[in-house]
């Protein structure tokens, strides 16, 4: 086991070097087709070659190699990865120290995602187990209707829409009845408010869990109606044991297995879907930082962003090969 | 509180001087898109204690669905029983309250199933899945509960009980993993056990084992056993009576041994000839030609008749009832008299 961590964790460390050398050349090809991004800083006015050296030089986009196309700029890279590793992100285009800019976006995505991640366990498999167990009856239709939906919907425009009705609509009538502190007042607010965090985070996290809640609940759904129907439960009937034991100690466990999958899968899809809501709602999390850094191709602030992402998806997946070794005894790493 | 004292608490109006089991004209129905398929159409048998039924017949003769009835495990829908009674000490098992049922099974009448790999859930280890009968049906504490499981693997010769009772279901073999199936239907101590083809999945080396084992228990305890198989060599061996099964009725009941030397239904006669001999090793090996009849549309008069030897015109109109043809020996044939001296 330890040493399966270990090699998962040095194969983690070889698919991020891949990772941050394509997307070093990405920007490096950026930068060499489109022009020095320095240019930018000036706009119409004329500049004196002098001064264009200068600044050229202060952000580091000097090298010679930024002007041949295709050049994959080694030297740049290697200076990059060298200053990570003595925790050296450097500043931005506007002269901010990006791992300070990183270490206050990252709270606000991780307590976004803690409410995304509850919101998928707590409401995709209650719902999905719920409709297997009343297969073919009411709630089952309810829930194979409510998934196809939120589907169907795509994700911005249920972003702007909840924005619109439960920030707006919703948030003007709780703020009139209960007034402007009142804990609806401020959970149903159509933005970001720093002075309460989680009471606004609620409603977003909420909106960006449906995003993957679909499939969540849908394979639950299969996933117990076929642990329902196998030997081992029909064992446990025979045993005598109590309807609610045999579900919940004799199919669920073995039902979550493939679940936990695809909650790994779908939290890298939701960490790019956090771009949009983090933009909508003006949350300061890691998606906004990347939605702002694109917009000023702030190259630094784009690689940062991109490497913290990828680190993450990478830990989520390891994480989640070891969940699978707790909930399936078959499953042993040597 | 004894063991004892909880059984008779469950079952309270059970008379234990009756017949342990009695099952009288059961009806299993299917409801599936193809229409009402009839897996049990009248079958009726009984079981005292200490006594082995071997129910007999191919796949699909209804004979799991007859013993997953008795249990109450059948899943309805779709299934429905559609009639019958299944008298245990004379107490109707399918008239009683969702949770009387519920604890009559492991208590009263228990199961053995086929294949020991699926039917034990693969992510508990077999000290849990063992010891949670006792927690459950007897409140046992965690300690006690696998103090009583480590002797039920002991009962049932499972080497270094206490190492493999922290072990998952796939690290037994066939052998040990069917043992432990036993343990299980054992733990509570039943009056009645149900094992349905408990040595199919085996190797035959195997089989001979465990066969040995339940009867040894069955003996000591003085249990009633059904044991459904179509192996017929394994009913010569251990049961006392047997009921052969045809589209979901029972065509022949007779002690073995009778119907072994005279088998009075056109079926068993053909069921006992397929079987492989050495004695006739170079001959070809009789197969009953055509296939059983679809339950969904099952013809009129005698199910059997398609693929019978000693079928008449009266065969196809009018359906043979269970009759006696010698003392405690009854058949569903029109002809029986002439099948049972034929040789």
């Amino acid at each position: 086991m330890g040493r399966y961590v270990i090699r998962r964790l040095l194969q983690a460390v070889l698919t991020f070097g891949v990772v941050m050398f394509l997307l070093h050349y990405l920007m490096s090809l950026a930068i060499q087709i489109n022009g020095n991004p320095v240019r930018t800083f000036f706009g119409d006015k004329p500049v004196s070659p002098e001064l264009l050296a200068a600044t050229k030089a202060k952000f580091g986009l000097d090298d010679p190699c930024l002007s041949r196309v295709g050049d994959p700029c080694l030297n740049l890279f290697g200076k990059r990865m060298s200053d990570w590793a003595s925790f050296d992100f450097g500043t931005n285009f506007n002269r901010a120290d990006v791992s300070e800019l990183i270490l206050n976006a990252i709270p606000k995505t991780l307590q976004l995602f803690l409410i995304v991640t509850i919101v998928w366990v707590l409401f995709g498999i209650t719902a999905g187990v719920l409709a297997a167990m009343r297969r073919g009856r009411f709630l089952d239709y309810l829930v194979r209707i409510g998934t196809t939906l939120t589907i169907a919907i795509p994700g911005f425009l249920l972003l702007i829409l909840t924005q619109k009705i439960i920030g707006v609509w919703l948030g003007n009538w709780a703020r009139e009845e209960f007034g402007r502190d009142s804990v609806l007042g401020i959970m149903f607010q159509p933005s970001y408010n720093a002075r309460y965090p989680w009471l606004t985070l609620l409603v977003p996290g909420i909106v960006l869990g449906i995003f993957g809640i679909a499939g969540i609940t849908r394979l639950s759904r299969t996933s117990m109606l076929e642990n329902l129907r196998a030997d081992f439960v029909r064992t446990a009937k025979a045993k005598g044991l109590r309807q609610r034991r045999v579900t919940i100690v004799h199919t669920l466990r073995n039902s979550l297995i493939p679940v936990i999958t695809l909650i790994g899968f779908t939290l890298a899809d939701a960490l790019g879907g956090s771009v949009i809501t983090e933009g909508i709602y003006g949350i300061p999390g890691m998606g906004k930082l990347a939605y702002d850094a694109v917009k000023k191709v702030d190259t630094p602030v784009i690689i940062a962003v991109t490497a913290i992402l990828s680190v993450s998806y990478m830990l989520v997946n390891l994480l989640i090969d070891l969940l699978y070794a707790v909930l399936d005894p078959r499953i042993r790493y040597e | 509180m004894s063991d004892v004292k909880i059984k008779s608490e469950i079952l309270p109006d059970a008379d234990p001087t009756a017949t342990l089991l009695r099952v009288e004209d059961l009806r299993v129905e299917f409801h599936t898109r193809d229409g009402i398929a009839k897996a049990v159409n009248g079958a009726s048998f009984s079981v005292e204690s200490g006594e082995t039924l071997a129910i007999v017949g191919e796949s699909g003769s209804g004979k799991s669905v007859t013993s997953q009835a008795i249990m109450g495990i059948l899943e309805s829908p779709p299934a429905r029983i559609a009639g019958g009674e299944v008298l245990f000490h004379n107490v109707d098992l399918l008239k009683l309250g969702k949770e009387r049922a519920r604890r009559v099974r492991g208590n009263h009448v228990a199961m053995v199933f086929q294949d020991a790999l699926s039917a034990l859930n693969p992510v508990w280890t077999v000290g849990f899945q063992l010891s949670e009968l006792f927690r459950q049906h007897r409140g046992m504490s965690k300690k006690d509960a696998m103090a009583r499981s480590l002797e039920l693997l002991d009962l049932v010769k499972i080497p270094a009980a206490a190492q493999r009772l922290k072990e998952y279901p796939h690290q037994f073999s066939g052998g040990m993993r069917q043992r432990v199936m036993i343990a299980m239907a054992l733990a509570l101590d039943p009056d009645l056990l149900i094992a349905d083809e408990p040595t199919t999945a085996l190797d035959v080396t195997v089989q001979a084992q465990i066969m040995r084992l339940l009867k040894e228990i069955q003996i000591e305890r003085h249990m009633g056993l059904i044991l459904i198989t179509h192996d017929l060599g394994v009913v010569a061996d251990v049961a006392d009576k047997i009921s052969v099964m045809y589209a979901g009725r029972i065509v022949e009941q007779a002690p073995v041994l009778e119907t072994f030397a005279t088998p009075a239904h056109p079926y068993t006669k053909a069921l006992l000839k397929s079987i492989p001999r050495l004695d006739t090793k170079g001959q070809r090996l009789e197969i009953i030609k055509g296939l059983p009849p679809v339950l969904t549309n099952l013809p009129p008069g005698c199910n059997f008749a398609p693929r019978c030897a000693y079928a008449q015109e009266i065969c196809t109109r009018e359906l043979p009832v269970l009759a006696t043809v010698a003392a405690d020996r009854a058949a569903a044939c029109h002809f029986s008299s002439e099948v049972i001296q034929d040789v």
